[in-house]
């Protein structure tokens, strides 16, 4: 038994034809492709997979991909803005954020949901913010500084710069 | 003597070579690859802590439909392996030690036709008795996980017997007559719980033939130790391996040493297809052989009423599981962190790595120091309680210092211990007033750096753009970063100008990869190395061009010039450009590591060459915590790091790297803990084995005493990655013993211990 729906994407619309048990990860990486989104534990618990869902940060091993239909899906591949980063995915890259890079995807789709409905955050509302994604390698100091930084001044830059 | 330390720090931060793709969700780690044919990989595992096979029949799991391979050990090579010991195969013979051993493997079209296929293997177990206890699996009655073990092939320098893998000690003058000397003894036994290195991205292989040769991208640490892993048990040369490493989403040890990509590379030979395995997080728990193992350790001191430590004796019990992995020289380290970094003059330490049918233990991010370093640093509290003296004034007299003899008869260089405990204890605010329930708690620590083999070789195309294609491993520390920056300045160029390539073990000369905090101390040589060499074609290049002396050129800001004379010049990219006509501009680099430092009036049994450490490097944390007096939860607020890791090449890599074995120090200290029933891990889960959060994250302050010390790493650097994860739990105990009064001796120090030793 298969279902066939359209699941809107990063503003693109993938017809689909699949078993309807699948998780909407499972969907992200396998059918479509995004590889972006991570998945750490399949149990959400570590929050490598969170991508929007009509704004709202969800952990997409946490529902099927079926549930999704008729809904707005964001995910990291999503988050960039033409050829320009973030501010969040600049902040991060400059003030040490990323390391091996495994949690930072979801990690940025949280801090994007944060952002939209606190624009200014304290660094303890960004540490509970950012709770529902674990990170082994950072330790988080250099994550929360990143965000807590003015973000007003950090002018939107090219995605290669740095490499 | 030291030499001055180059400040590296003023210049513009580094940022991450590989950040871009990291932060778009671009950059491909091995889960993310797919190619053409290619089939999903299960395992069988045991799910039984000791058992004998019966009976063992995959002829089910051949007729589910879509599946190419299944495997078990009567199809591949009889080969036992493991770095010391050799006591294990690729898959079960006969008897499962632990529930995590790989009793057979299945390549399926998809995920739910290779579990379906797993799910139709029959396999009956006969129950063995569970070897459990690592202190009762000593006995000379105790159940043998290796009845057979003294057939095994092993390394003649360990001291085997039994369950013992391996036995160390380290002894240097009189123990008993300075006991008898000592004004007060002090005795303490603590118990630590295992633990888990817990990368966020559980590992992935791929593997596809092609011909006689096989192609493996692999989720690990250790590239080149991977593919001697799958050379060594599938009986193949190595250069019909390649092991490629994709993006690598973090390891912290758990991804050293080879796994199943032999496994993998033997589902693909038989499928005659791509396979691709992709652990769960549950797997990820229970199946590596790379935990940081459970310990018990005891200690007893003599101190003298005016704080001077004269003996030290101790024992220590590490659970080495069902088998030997890499832990072998394990007892000697933990030994030398009982011993610790203070001036003992009488010390007899001994320690035993233990089977037991637990997973086996292994590498984890500075393997025995956390537990060991929590022991002694809670032990060296109550001793300086005895004698009634201050913790930091106690530490501040008896730790090692620039000149003196170390607990092992190692005589030190210039080292910024001392200073590392005035700077955390300054910074803390040590001896301040505290709000209630609040308390500061100081601990040292130390750990060696790895001198080992390894290469590069630098090349500049002809437009002038590098490439450092290089043994090294990233897995989120920060090779990118520094072998750019030290390629470039020895080329008078830009860390941007160039791209690393490696990862990739047909491509790169050797290198033992992201283990041992060694990449910039060796790697870093060998890219020194291979960069003076292409430095020196520049200089002839140069010389030619401007009609100087090649002794006289200056590489600086992408030009040469002839020193003196800045406006006698030619680009790089000039220079380059005529490279590429002629003679081209490639050089190789490996360069001899140092010697090991001699050491004097120590006897070991079981060496493993751990008593002497080449430029150790020092570490003081001071944490300030507070105590929930109803439920004995206890949070980190703040916490100083303050680490000599000699030269700090990069900044702002360096803090990141602290701040994170800090963090990972705080959950050692209050969460992570395995817990064990009938032999098999009751809380394989991100749920019931809690890592911190980011709402759990104190505020770190990282300094850095910065002594370039002599015979280290490039200009006097040493490692960093695994030192930082040394003395956070220690602190945490000492404070938390501050506020409740009794000493918790069990490690992790959770809410329901610590409100029990409340009372």
């Amino acid at each position: 038994m298969t279902r066939t729906f359209d699941l809107e994407v990063n503003g693109v619309a993938y017809p689909l034809t699949i078993d309807p048990g699948r998780s909407l990860l499972s969907v992200l990486r396998g059918e479509i492709g995004l590889t972006g989104t991570k998945e750490g534990c399949d149990d959400c618990e570590c929050g490598a997979c969170m991508v929007l869902i009509d704004g709202q940060p969800v952990n997409s091993c946490s529902l099927l991909a079926a549930q999704a239909e008729g809904r707005s899906v964001t995910t990291i591949e999503g988050i960039i803005d033409g050829d320009r980063l973030s501010e969040i995915q600049a902040g991060l890259l400059d003030e040490g954020g990323v390391q091996c890079g495994f949690c930072t995807p979801g990690m940025i789709i949280s801090a994007t949901a944060l952002f939209a409905r606190n624009p200014d955050p304290t660094p303890d509302e960004i540490r509970v913010g950012l709770s529902g994604n674990l990170c082994r390698c950072t330790g988080y100091g250099r994550i929360i500084e990143a965000l807590a930084v003015d973000g007003v001044g950090r002018a939107d830059r090219p995605a290669e710069s740095g490499s | 003597m030291a030499i001055a330390a180059e400040s590296i720090d003023r210049r513009p931060r580094l940022v991450r070579a590989d950040g871009p793709e990291k932060v778009t969700g671009t950059a491909l780690y091995t889960a993310d690859l797919r190619m053409t044919g290619m089939l999903a990989a299960k395992f069988l595992f045991a799910e039984v802590a000791h058992a004998r096979i019966t009976r063992l029949d995959v002829s089910g799991a051949r007729l589910v439909p879509g599946v190419f391979a299944v495997l078990t050990a009567a199809d591949l090579p009889d080969v036992r392996y493991s770095a010391g010991v050799a006591d294990r195969t690729l898959f079960a013979r006969d008897v499962v030690r632990f529930e995590g051993e790989v009793v057979a493997a299945v390549a399926a079209v998809t995920d739910e036709a290779a579990r379906r296929a797993i799910d139709a293997i029959i396999v009956d177990y006969e129950p063995l008795a569970i070897v459990d206890d690592p202190e009762a699996a000593r006995a000379d009655d105790a159940p043998l996980v290796h009845p057979h073990w003294a057939d095994y092939e092993s390394d003649p320098s360990l001291v085997r017997h039994g369950n013992v893998a391996a036995f160390s000690s380290i002894a240097r003058g009189d123990v008993d007559a300075g006991m008898a000397q000592a004004d007060v003894v002090v005795a303490g036994r603590y118990v630590a719980d295992g633990s888990h290195a817990a990368p966020i991205e559980p590992r992935a292989v791929v593997a596809r033939w092609e011909g006689e040769k096989v192609t493996i991208w692999t989720s690990s640490q250790v590239p080149f130790a991977a593919r001697d892993g799958v050379c060594e048990t599938l009986r193949l040369p190595t250069n019909r391996v390649r092991v490629i490493v994709p993006h690598l989403g973090g390891g912290f040890g758990g991804k050293c040493g080879f796994h199943f990509e032999p496994h993998v590379a033997a589902l693909a030979r038989a499928a005659r297809r791509p396979v691709k395995l992709v652990f769960t997080r549950r797997e990820e728990f229970i199946a590596p052989d790379r935990r940081r193992e459970s310990m018990i350790i005891e200690i007893t001191t003599g101190v003298n009423n005016d704080g001077t430590i004269v003996a030290r004796r101790g024992h220590v019990i590490l659970d080495n599981g069902a088998y030997i992995a890499d832990a072998a020289f394990f007892p000697q380290l933990a030994a030398m962190h009982v011993a610790g970094p203070y001036v003992i003059p009488n010390i007899e330490i001994s320690a035993e790595l233990v089977y037991t049918n637990h997973q086996p233990s292994g590498s984890v991010r500075a393997p025995t120091a956390p537990q060991t370093t929590w022991a002694r640093e809670s032990h060296t509290d109550e001793v300086a309680a005895a004698v009634g003296l201050d913790p930091v004034e106690f530490r501040l007299l008896n730790a090692v210092d620039t000149a003196k003899i170390g607990p092992t008869g190692q005589t030190y260089d210039e080292i910024g211990l001392i200073e590392c405990i005035r700077r955390a204890a300054d910074s803390a605010g040590w001896g301040r007033p505290l709000p209630d329930d609040e308390a500061i708690g100081v601990a040292i620590g130390w750990w060696p750096s790895f001198p080992v083999a390894s290469g590069a070789y630098v090349k500049l195309d002809s437009d002038g753009a590098g490439q450092i294609i290089t043994g090294a491993q990233e897995c989120g520390t920060g090779a990118v970063m520094t072998l750019r920056r030290l390629a470039a300045d020895e080329l008078g160029m830009q860390p941007d100008d160039f791209q690393i390539v490696g990862q990739d073990t047909a491509v790169a000369p050797y290198d033992v990869g992201a283990t041992g905090s060694q990449t910039l101390f060796n790697n870093g040589r060998a890219v020194v190395a291979a960069a003076g060499q292409v430095a020196e074609q520049l200089r002839n290049l140069a010389a030619d061009r401007l009609e100087a002396s090649a002794a006289d050129i200056v590489l600086d800001s992408g030009v040469a010039h002839v020193a003196g004379t800045p406006d006698r010049n030619v680009s790089i990219i000039e220079l380059a450009a005529i490279a590429a006509r002629g003679e081209l501009l490639i050089g190789h680099g490996s360069g001899q590591p140092p010697a090991t430092p001699e050491i004097s009036g120590t006897t070991c049994v079981g060496d493993q060459g751990m008593a002497a450490w080449v430029a150790p490097q020092f570490s003081c944390h001071a944490v300030r915590v507070k105590l929930d007096r109803d439920t004995g939860v206890v949070r980190v607020l703040e916490v100083d790091a303050v680490h000599d890791s000699g030269t700090i090449i990069n900044h702002l890599g360096a803090v990141g790297q602290v701040e994170g074995g800090v963090m990972m120090g705080v959950g050692q200290a209050l969460s992570e803990g395995t817990v064990y029933g009938d032999g098999r891990q009751r809380n394989a889960a991100l749920l019931e084995y809690k890592l911190q959060t980011a709402a759990d994250s104190p505020t770190v302050r990282t300094q850095f005493v910065e002594i370039a010390t002599e015979g280290a790493g490039p200009r006097g650097a040493k490692g960093l990655a695994e030192a930082p994860n040394v003395a956070t739990a220690g602190a945490v105990a000492n404070a938390i013993a501050r506020l409740t009064g009794e000493r918790l001796r069990r490690l992790p120090m959770t809410p329901e211990r610590v409100w029990e030793v409340m009372g």
